[in-house]
């Protein structure tokens, strides 16, 4: 097996131990503030797939620069996106079940 | 006809010589080509149909609106004209129109190259654009939509009548084609441009180009899962827009504007980098400031990501996410102020020659100023709160998209025709009608500034008798501006058969497409260029003598 | 050796590297799209969690987590089974890609299997959000609204998975022609990348779907 083999293997098995940590954390008694931390093993896996299988940092420049590029929208889309629901007063209303 | 006319007649006659044109006369040849040139002229007649199918409900809209009570009495129809208006406006004219028409033709003569990246999805996109608009075209006359061409939850959700699945079907279809041309345009920009030609030796054009593109990718992908969204709540009465099961119907207006205003950047940056290349010619003179402009159009495309909730200020959104909003609308015209007073700068001390594409482009100038400091005055929220939903908005839209937008796509249209089609058009003719265009497009559309500031608000098909005599003025000259959209479908037409062959340089400009024949040769070069100089190397004013 | 490179090439290009480079920076530009696609999804559930917490979580806890959780582990197998594959073309071994294809396809196709019966499962619990559902009263507007959210995700998703399976064969299919070389094998590469990003796709959708409201 070459050296490019052994890297994939590695590869396959961290993202199903980073698999195991997110499964297994979910069932950790977090506080609620600190619950978005259980993203982290999900990012950890989106980019072990970007480096190892996908060749991001080993592909031609221009490829780099459309990923970061959609990482930074998706900031855009999700934050500038959140800041309104997260921000807006409230006015608590029953929650009706539908007919 | 003398024998030797004859020949001369033939010559001159597109169809006489090798070029793009008589590359194959099938109509098999024209659907399934693969030219880049060829399916811009696919595009164009595409294009044209929407334009005066738009044009048409727009006048009916003024039609009703020329007594208080409406002219058409009925609200329902009233609704569905305007709606039919705008999407089709917006979807099948505006975002396409002139990115895959002059953009296809002209962006690989531009920068040297045989073709697109990907010349098959090209032709793909196009397809893809008659599909979506052939089942939007479909909806909208069929029954027609009420909704407007915002979709607002909940009332296209739950409360509208009329085909609004099938619509939406059209517009999600006619996304993938936009998604296409934007991404072809991308990668052929950076992986295709000719040997010397350095990303500060292209021509502007190409820049806005791009950045239209860099929207084009990044934007539509989020409406179409708004609309994915939007249709099944539609279909199953239940989604995440509902606020009867906790949903938010802001949320549909969030998604919707994340895209759509990125959207009217799409639709405004390739005029202005059209007007960035006409006036360079028509002065005989370089661009004054070319890198502040070149880096003004990805500004407007980056920073016009981050606007979209000036759209809602009065809908409910947070006073706090209005105001960060608000302060990001004021950063997003300074570009647009910066490529404004660059054209100025351009126009001062330099030979001004008054072709019809240098007055389309000049009225451009003067009617975009207009409307993007009217957009101004509605991205400050005290302001807004007044003038929201009004007829201040949609003269203010107007003013950009068609004083602005619609005189760039024609003065485009006029520049590189003598290169697309070999024809010369009518000189005089033309000039007249860029000046009748001026003259209806400020009386249809001043009017509504004073109307939107009086109160009157917009979508509706009645209003008070006070508006009438204001609602007139603007009716009339819609009549004027729709004269002098149909002048140019004549002579531009009449041109294609009885107007003089054009020289291959016919405005004496820089740039590459230039120094093809006019038609162009299907591999548009048959050596490939190399560039040694930058795109608007005109002779400085004074130091030698300009071309008559 | 040119031979085999020339016939690819085409005329707008200067050279094979040329074509191949160009054609991986367009299926990543695709994939930025592909990102704000399912962005724009991720936006809905993180609004609509907002708005209804506790109801939206006890929605997510009426999933199917033992098909979710197999699921994410066939789909990172298949990811590295695949690069596998890439990496025998590029040393001359087109055998090699084609088995992974196939394996890389049946992974898929299992992937789908399990995904019709989970749908199977959540439709015979009634919780598709239209009409009679499962949850009632304080609970069941935040779980329609989740449920939403579901099956709109995974039905995307599935969609994709399915386009990628094509693709994966249509690449084992041209292997088997000889089409494919240590010298030329773009077509392999570009389908991997749009594989691996339907991968992603599901990596990130997992916890949204299968550990929301679950545990502690």
């Amino acid at each position: 097996m070459n050296k490019l083999d052994r890297r994939l293997v590695f590869g396959w098995l961290g993202l199903l131990a980073l698999a195991a940590i997110e499964f297994g954390g979910s069932y950790l008694p977090l506080p609620r503030s600190l619950r978005p931390l259980l993203l982290l093993p999900a990012l950890a896996m989106v980019a072990t797939v970007a480096l190892l299988f996908m060749r991001v940092a080993t592909g031609p420049a221009i490829v780099r620069s459309f990923a970061i590029a959609t990482v930074f929208w998706l900031i855009i889309l999700l934050g500038l996106g959140t800041l309104d629901p997260m921000t807006r007063a409230v006015y608590q209303v029953q929650s009706t079940e539908l007919p | 006809m003398s024998q030797t006319a004859a020949l001369n007649e033939r010559i001159a006659s597109p169809l006489g010589r090798p070029s793009y044109l008589a590359d194959g006369v099938t109509l098999k040849s024209w659907l399934l080509t693969t030219d880049h040139k060829r399916i811009a002229i696919l595009y164009m007649i595409s294009i044209t149909v929407f334009f005066f199918l738009g044009g048409s409900a727009a006048a009916l809209i003024r039609y009703n609106l020329i007594v208080p009570e409406g002219m058409l009495r009925s609200a329902e129809t009233y609704d569905r004209l305007f709606t039919m208006h705008g999407v089709i406006m917006v979807w099948f004219f505006l975002v396409p129109a002139v990115p895959v028409t002059i953009g296809n033709f002209v962006l690989p003569l531009m920068i040297g190259a045989h073709d697109l990246a990907f010349p098959k999805i090209n032709l793909l996109s196009w397809y893809l654009f008659i599909a979506g608009g052939a089942l939007a075209l479909y909806a909208l006359f069929a029954g027609g939509v009420d909704t407007g061409w915002t979709f607002y939850a909940p009332l296209s959700t739950d409360y509208a009548e009329g085909n609004v699945v099938l619509l939406v079907t059209g517009i999600f279809v006619s996304g993938f084609s936009s998604i296409a041309t934007g991404l072809n345009f991308i990668v052929t920009i950076h992986r295709l441009r000719a040997p010397g030609m350095t990303w500060y030796r292209m021509p502007i054009f190409l820049w806005s180009l791009y950045s239209t593109s860099v929207i084009m990718v990044l934007a539509t992908p989020v409406l179409a899962i708004t609309l994915l969204l939007l249709a099944f709540e539609r279909i199953f009465h239940v989604g995440v827009f509902d606020p009867r099961i906790g949903g938010d119907p802001l949320l549909f207006q969030h998604m919707f504007w994340f895209y759509s205003h990125p959207a009217v950047y799409i639709m405004i940056l390739p005029g202005l980098g059209v007007v960035s290349e006409i006036i360079p010619a028509f002065s005989g003179k370089e661009l004054f400031g070319y890198k502040f402009v070149a880096w003004c159009s990805i500004a407007i495309a980056v920073i016009g990501f981050f606007v979209w909730g000036h759209h809602m200020f009065v809908a409910g959104q947070s006073l706090y996410a209005s105001v960060v909003f608000s302060m990001l609308s004021y950063f997003v015209a300074v570009p647009s102020a910066i490529k404004v007073f660059n054209w100025l700068g351009t126009l001062h001390k330099g030979y001004i020659r008054f072709d019809a594409p240098m007055l389309y482009a000049l009225g451009f100038i003067g009617l975009f100023t207009m409307g993007g400091l009217t957009g101004l005055f509605l991205a400050a929220l005290a302001a807004d709160v007044h003038l929201h939903d009004t007829y201040f908005v949609v003269a203010h839209f107007h003013y950009i998209m068609v004083g602005g937008m619609v005189s760039a796509y024609f003065g485009a249209l006029h520049y590189w025709w003598p290169k697309i089609s070999g024809r010369i058009y009518p000189d005089m003719i033309a000039r007249a009608a860029a000046l009748l265009m001026f003259l209806g497009f400020n009386l249809t559309f001043f009017p509504q500034f004073i109307l939107g500031y009086l109160g009157m608000p917009r979508r509706y098909h009645s209003y008070p008798p006070e508006f009438q005599v204001l609602h007139v003025l603007s009716s009339a000259g819609a009549t004027i501006l729709a004269v002098a959209y149909l002048m140019p479908l004549f002579y531009l037409t009449w041109s294609l058969f009885r107007g003089a062959g054009a020289p291959a340089n016919p405005w004496d400009a820089k740039g590459l497409e230039w120094q093809t024949p006019s038609p162009p040769f299907t591999a548009n070069f048959a050596v490939t260029p190399v560039v040694t100089e930058g795109p608007y190397a005109y002779p400085t004013p004074g130091t030698s003598q300009p071309h008559v | 050796m040119s031979e085999e490179i020339a016939p690819h090439v085409h005329f707008q290009y200067a050279n094979a590297r040329h074509q191949a480079e160009t054609a991986i920076s367009g299926m990543w530009l695709f994939l930025a799209t592909e990102a704000l696609l399912f962005g724009g999804l991720l936006l809905a559930w993180v609004v609509s969690r907002h708005w209804q917490q506790s109801s939206f979580d006890a929605g997510g806890r009426e999933t199917v987590l033992w098909i979710g959780t197999i699921n994410l582990a066939l789909l990172i197998t298949s990811s590295f089974v695949y690069s596998t594959g890439l990496g025998s073309i590029e040393g001359g071994q087109p055998r090699r890609l084609i088995q992974c294809c196939w394996i890389t396809a049946g992974i898929g196709l299992l992937f789908l299997l399990l995904k019709f019966y989970e749908w199977h499962i959540d439709l015979s619990e009634h919780l598709f959000p239209a009409g009679p559902f499962k949850l009632h009263g304080a609970e069941a507007g935040g779980a329609r609204l989740f449920w939403t959210f579901y099956f709109v995700a995974t039905g995307l998703h599935a969609a994709h998975m399915t386009a990628g399976i094509g693709l994966v064969l249509w690449v084992a299919r041209q292997a088997r022609r000889g089409a494919y070389s240590a010298a030329w094998h773009t077509p392999v590469e570009v389908v991997g990348l749009y594989w691996s990003f339907v991968d992603m796709v599901w990596i990130v959708l997992y916890p949204m779907i299968y550990l929301v409201g679950r545990g502690a």
